[in-house]
């Protein structure tokens, strides 16, 4: 017999590389692109998610969803979520990291205070204010007189999304400003203060300095802000459950269904899963799209230093 | 080696067989029975001379897999439970046809199949219009003439002029917001009124002019009539934003002359300690007299001829339909309102006590809503009533909206 080679040649290299990569890209083929090529089929067909009937019926679902109201009120409002949304947590948040990277007394504190609410859970946190919608504010509302607050907010068609990204901003702009932070510690402390012997003030600091050497910063925080915001399905179901009613293209619709819960509706509360999965598709490719410019757009931004 | 293991697969096969002539089982879902159904078992077991054996597997879907692995494992369970017409279906060839029986005499609940009558009703459960008892009659209205819209009209607009007086923040406890989750109070038991009440127990004329897309004009006119008219004398607040929770505290705390909920709410009511005499009242919504409330058994035992014990099988359930052992059981140890007319026990809390008294006296109209496409109730029908209690459509507007959505049945 040939003696045991102490090291391995190129070739077997590869092979022991590539036995390590299995199990990880075994899961991913398994959990994410079989199902993904999977869902894409049953797109053509009209399953319904039980039986094991199905038939294809080629490009009738996506026909469908382009006159269902019910889903295009859905695209839209998810739309405007998405956009209140990333404005609002990113405002906060980048005002957030400022202030906890200030010299301002307790800021470990702040800092501590600001991320406890995304340790909650979406479905935990959306009950929760729920309850302070449709409960505590009311009541808040009607001992000052406030008529605008004295109805719950989010049985009002017109108020409903604003106090989902009311909601959602205070989940996650915690998060989103961790990154912030992290940013701000990582640029040098002479360029602040070699500007402000300048004679530059705080904001013409923040303004032209610091956010511009952010802006890597930005490109993830929006990216992550505006993916989370499209995707958006645990708080949008324990807070409003899509509810209230509205009408649409002279439809009733749901005023705060957004497009992840439209999908899951028509899949399994409907039993159309083939319909459900063509929406999923749709929402799928708007994303890539989406998210694509998105970072294009910020990357060319970006300075190197 | 090879002799012992085919001694022992003898002796085991010899020992089922046994046991099998012997036994009959049981394989049920509801888990808050389990301890009550062991006993009762257990007991019948000592007279009967064959025992009874219980397996509970609890929660929907756990019971339907563990029922198939019982089918599949070839020792057949005797009884089992089907929940509607899904059940029934799958495992049709095997059920057997119990028309006739002792106990079919003492019910109008069983399962039926055309004819044949087929499945055992587990228990009933029922709702109409729950009413505190004390305020009707401090406003001087009688229940019982609660049988008719007129009647209904004449009562809320009494009630209403009297809210100060009696402490009331509405007349009628009604929830049907989407955020809270109520729309099955709306859109399938509310929505059930339209298609049982009045109507024989098995007549399905209008849930099937329902599937097919279309409606009676006048009953529904008048169904949506009734709906506005709950609606306008409910809290608006409470209807769009009440939990469940919510619309029973203001019932439970007299602030309402009214609760539209079923019996299965007793436990929460008597966790609140109620102590005023309720019951329900019919949901009257036609100008002629409809006196009766909906109840409906939610399962049913069946036999299963294949697994050889149908006669043994057959006679348990009679005696839990005809001994005061079977009653006592499933009155006051399982807490059901069983769906026979010949129990005298009464339940102690006092929706279930109502259902039983319409039950027993034949007053009660069907469930048909569950026949309905999925979603379509709760997701396509709910979020109509909810535009309606915000005051977002009128009632025509409401009535043609309804109609619409109803005529894409056909098409789901």
């Amino acid at each position: 017999m040939e003696k045991q080679k102490l090291f391995y040649g190129r070739r077997e290299r590869k092979i022991t590389e590539f036995l390590f990569l299995v199990p990880t890209v075994l899961a991913f083929l398994l959990v994410i692109i079989v199902p993904f090529i999977i869902g894409i089929y049953y797109s053509f067909t009209d399953w319904d998610g039980v039986n094991a009937a199905k038939n294809v019926v080629g490009l009738a679902n996506y026909r469908a969803i382009f006159t269902e109201p019910g889903f295009l009120h859905a695209f839209l409002t998810t739309v405007l979520f998405t956009l209140f949304n990333v404005i609002a947590v990113n405002v906060a948040a980048f005002l957030m990291a400022l202030l906890v990277t200030s010299n301002v007394k307790g800021r470990n504190l702040y800092r501590a205070g600001f991320f406890v609410p995304n340790l909650i859970g979406g479905i935990v946190l959306g009950s929760i204010w729920q309850f302070i919608f449709s409960s505590i504010l009311p009541a808040v509302g009607k001992a000052l007189g406030w008529g605008w607050l004295s109805a719950s907010l989010i049985t009002n068609p017109k108020t409903v999304v604003g106090a989902m990204v009311t909601v959602n901003t205070w989940q996650y702009a915690g998060y989103i400003m961790m990154i912030y932070v992290a940013s701000i510690q990582g640029i040098s402390q002479q360029v602040m203060e070699a500007a402000s012997v300048d004679g530059a003030t705080y904001w013409t600091r923040v303004f032209k300095i610091l956010m511009p050497l952010m802006a890597n910063a930005f490109t993830i925080s929006l990216f992550l802000t505006l993916t989370n915001s499209f995707k958006m399905y645990d708080v949008n179901l324990a807070l409003t459950n899509g509810g209230p009613t509205t009408l649409f293209m002279g439809k009733p619709v749901q005023a705060s269904e957004l497009l992840a819960l439209n999908i899951y509706n028509t899949a399994f509360k409907y039993s159309k899963m083939a319909l459900g999965q063509a929406k999923a598709v749709i929402f799928f490719v708007v994303l890539v799209v989406v998210s694509l410019v998105q970072v294009s757009i910020n990357k060319s931004k970006e300075v190197e230093m | 080696m090879k002799k012992i293991l085919v001694l022992v697969l003898a002796l085991v096969m010899a020992l089922s067989a046994v046991s099998a002539l012997a036994d009959i089982t049981i394989v049920q879902n509801k888990v808050e029975i389990d301890a009550a159904l062991q006993e009762y078992a257990a007991e019948f077991s000592k007279d009967a001379g064959y025992n009874v054996k219980v397996i509970t597997a609890g929660g929907s879907s756990d019971y339907n897999t563990a029922l198939k692995a019982e089918f599949a494992s070839g020792k057949e369970p005797d009884i089992f439970v089907i929940e509607g017409p899904t059940g029934y279906e799958l495992y049709k060839d095997k059920i057997a046809d119990m028309t006739g029986e002792e106990w079919t005499q003492y019910t109008a609940a069983a399962y039926m199949d055309g004819d044949k009558v087929v499945g055992f009703p587990v228990a009933v459960e029922g709702y109409g219009m729950a009413y505190n008892k004390d305020i009707l009659d401090k406003a001087g209205i009688d229940p019982a003439t609660l049988t008719n819209v007129d009647a209904y009209q004449a009562a809320f607009e009494k009630l209403d002029s009297m809210k100060e007086e009696l402490g009331l923040d509405a007349v009628v406890s009604m929830v049907a917001g989407t955020a809270p989750g109520m729309t099955w109070v709306t859109g399938l038991h509310n929505f059930n009124i339209y298609l049982t009440v009045g109507l024989d127990r098995n007549d399905t004329s209008i849930i099937d002019q329902v599937l097919e897309g279309k409606v009676d004009e006048d009953r529904f006119h008048a169904y949506c009539e009734y709906v506005a008219l709950i609606f306008k004398y409910s809290d608006p607040e409470m209807l769009i934003n009440g939990t469940q929770d919510m619309q029973l505290a203001a019932f439970a705390n007299g602030k309402t002359a009214f609760y539209h909920q079923g019996n299965w709410m007793d436990p929460n009511i008597v966790a609140l300690n109620v102590n005023f005499p309720m019951a329900y009242a019919p949901h009257a919504f036609l100008h002629e007299d409809t006196d009766g409330i909906l109840v409906n058994a939610p399962s049913w035992y069946v036999v299963n001829e294949n697994a050889g014990n149908a006669e043994q099988a057959i006679d348990f359930l009679n005696a839990l339909a005809d001994t005061e052992a079977g009653h006592d059981y499933m009155v006051n140890k399982a807490a059901m309102v069983p769906a026979f007319t010949n129990v005298t026990i009464e339940p102690a809390t006092p929706l279930s006590k109502s259902v039983m008294e319409w039950n027993a006296a034949g007053k009660t109209y069907s469930w048909q809503q569950y026949k309905l496409p999925d979603g379509f109730g709760m997701g396509t029908l709910g979020p109509i009533y909810e535009m309606l209690a915000s005051g977002a459509i009128d009632e025509p507007t409401f009535e043609q909206m309804m109609k619409d959505a109803i005529a894409t049945i056909p098409t789901l």
